[in-house]
């Protein structure tokens, strides 16, 4: 409240007295073991005080959960609806011989066009709200190098958007398996493709939050990332569509959007990428921007 | 101690620093003065590496900024009271700002206690006041126990004990040997706390000195005499570069001369003087003075002579 209570701590008064001349000095070492600055892990700590105390995150993070679950939900009773009509209707179980007979294996990640597009948007929001709240200088007076800031960002919002759509997949299959057991389909959560599209779902969402970041760091506005990430990922694919020409047909599988069936297609598909091919052209879909965005945040001003 | 030289920003054909040499000495508070869009921000932007200079250099303890091992231990700073999350609490904010140099939690409480932010702490920071933002922004400045502390118009938005507590706290800082540069519009508030001025105008160093060294440099010193007799006084005065202006009933104010003059002008010639007193010219009069050429955007309202009714005043 007043003067009177501006004593320092004895300690960092301490630190100072160990480092010798009271104006500080050129080149003063960094100190025995641990120094004194902005180490990786604790630009990373620091990152992640920034994200979990921020309650339209954890909103965010909160609504891709129930929107997973609740799109799980819907689609195992889509689904058991369908599968019980195949039973009069040869066509309809044609389609499900095509499918392999596995109707149920996707069901869980039916919500994954939601969770792409809210977490993507929660990439672009974390960093952009840096610079319209001014938060920005804060942070990068505190991490002056600035990359180090930008990457443990990045690492919270990939990590944080795979855990978060790979837990909500598996609960959205919890849920799924007594829904689709009512029509007599099985779902194993176990099973190897169980397994392998909730880690790919988990790792694509995670792309695209990462891409939502370095929108959000090129561009520094909400709403113009946002609509970027929108536009890159529902717009164009449609755009493609509409566009006549053979260069749109084959420029629309090289759209991020248009990778995840690719890598999660059981069998390949005809007319769309090869897997690994799927896989190089979405990390080529986060690298170019991350590094762009890297560049442009060390280079312009804050 | 900061250390300007050639310091240069330039955004597109406007020069906002043009070239500016400068050091910010240890041990006293050092005041950085101008008028809007002279460049204050600007120059602190760059001292702290978030605005990268368009030629020159600027060192801070004989580094660039962003080259210290540990920049929040180096330098606090206070830039602008509202780069803080506005929906984060004042206390988050804080632990992560500590976080990246692993300052203990201890000292988050610390500082928020030493700045009066405790009852407040856990609230987010979209519902504060202009003058509880300046709190947090300083709060974030002391984070970091730093030998050097910037802190842009940090009296902004302050009530008066506020604005009290600012004065005590840079002059405690910079009484402990460290380095405190501080910008202000306020010029009465400059007098009473800096020990050393820098003004800038359009860009330019217009003055660098110790503030004593401005007020007496500039605007000439006045004496304010009062006699029974002011119009025989007046006569016993009046040479080459005296000018006796008569102010009220019995009251004289002289410049070009001495009160030690004036009194043995007025016991040559028998007159009664029962005042004479010393008038200093005040730091606004000092820093019309020096920016009248550089203020950026002229007021359309000519305000005429530049002397406001607390002239002197403040001065000691």
């Amino acid at each position: 409240m007043s003067s009177t209570t501006l004593d320092s701590t004895p300690s960092r008064r301490g630190a100072h007295a160990a480092n010798g001349a009271p104006s500080g000095g050129p080149g003063r070492p960094a100190g025995a073991g641990i120094g004194p600055g902005p180490t990786f892990l604790r630009v990373l700590n620091s990152e992640f005080i920034k994200f979990r105390t921020l309650l339209s995150t954890l909103i965010l993070l909160a609504s891709t959960a129930v929107v997973m679950v609740g799109f799980g939900a819907l689609s195992a009773w889509g689904t058991g609806q369908f599968a019980d009509a195949a039973g009069s209707d040869p066509q309809a179980a044609e389609a499900i011989a095509a499918q392999g007979g596995d109707l149920a294996v996707t069901v869980p990640t039916s919500g994954i066009a939601f969770a792409q597009l809210i977490l993507g948007s929660l990439g672009v929001l974390l960093m952009s709200s840096e610079f319209t709240t001014g938060m920005a200088r804060s942070t990068f007076a505190a991490v002056p190098k600035r990359i180090p800031a930008f990457i443990a960002k990045l690492v919270v919002v990939m990590v944080s958007a795979f855990l978060l759509t790979a837990v909500s997949t598996y609960v959205a299959g919890l849920v799924s398996v007594p829904i689709l057991d009512n029509y007599g389909l099985k779902l194993d959560l176990g099973s190897s493709q169980s397994v392998k599209l909730l880690l790919v779902n988990s790792a694509y969402v995670a792309a695209v939050a990462a891409i939502g970041m370095a929108l959000g760091t090129l561009i520094r506005n909400s709403a113009g990332g946002i609509m970027s990430l929108v536009g890159l990922f529902f717009v164009a694919p449609i755009a493609f569509q509409l566009i006549p020409g053979d260069f749109f047909v084959e420029a629309r599988k090289y759209l991020p959007g248009n990778t995840i069936n690719p890598l999660t297609a059981v069998e390949h598909v005809p007319e769309t990428l090869e897997v690994w091919q799927a896989a190089l052209v979405l990390g080529a879909w986060v690298l170019v921007p991350v590094v762009l965005a890297m560049v442009l945040l060390k280079k312009r001003d804050v | 101690m900061i250390e300007a030289q050639g310091l240069t920003k330039v955004y597109g054909d406007k020069t906002a620093v043009g070239g500016v040499n400068f050091t910010v000495q240890a041990g006293q508070v050092t005041g950085f003065l101008g008028p809007n869009g002279a460049g204050k921000s600007t120059t602190m932007r760059m001292i702290m590496g978030l605005d990268t200079p368009t030629a020159g250099t600027v060192t801070v303890n004989g580094v660039p900024f962003a080259r210290h091992v540990a920049p929040l231990r180096e330098i606090g700073a206070l830039l602008d009271a509202k780069a803080v999350h506005t929906s984060r609490s004042a206390y988050n904010h804080l632990l992560a700002m500590a976080a990246t140099h692993s300052i203990p939690k201890k000292r988050v409480h610390e500082v928020i206690e030493m700045t009066g932010l405790a009852d407040v702490a856990r609230k987010k920071v979209k519902g504060f006041s202009l003058g509880m933002g300046q709190r947090l922004g300083i709060a974030a400045a002391l984070l970091g126990d730093p030998q050097t502390i910037i802190l842009d118009e940090p009296v902004n938005g302050l009530d008066p004990e506020g604005v009290v507590w600012v004065r005590n706290l840079v002059k405690f800082l910079a009484s402990e040997g460290r380095t405190v540069f501080l910008s202000s519009h306020l010029m009465s508030e400059m007098a009473l706390t800096a020990d050393h001025l820098i003004v800038i105008g359009r860009g330019r160093i217009i003055a660098d000195a110790p503030i004593r060294d401005i007020i007496t440099g500039k605007g000439q010193s006045r004496t304010r005499v009062r006699t029974d007799q002011p119009n025989q006084l007046m006569h016993a005065l009046a040479g080459a570069g005296v000018s006796v202006e008569v102010q009220d009933y019995e009251l004289l104010e002289v410049k070009g001369l001495d009160p030690r003059q004036i009194a043995r002008a007025a016991l040559d010639n028998h007159v009664m003087v029962y005042e004479l007193t010393p008038l200093q010219a005040s730091l606004e009069e000092a820093y019309m003075e020096l920016t009248k050429d550089e203020v950026e955007y002229h007021s359309l309202i000519t305000t005429g002579a530049p002397v406001p009714a607390q002239s002197g005043g403040h001065q000691s």
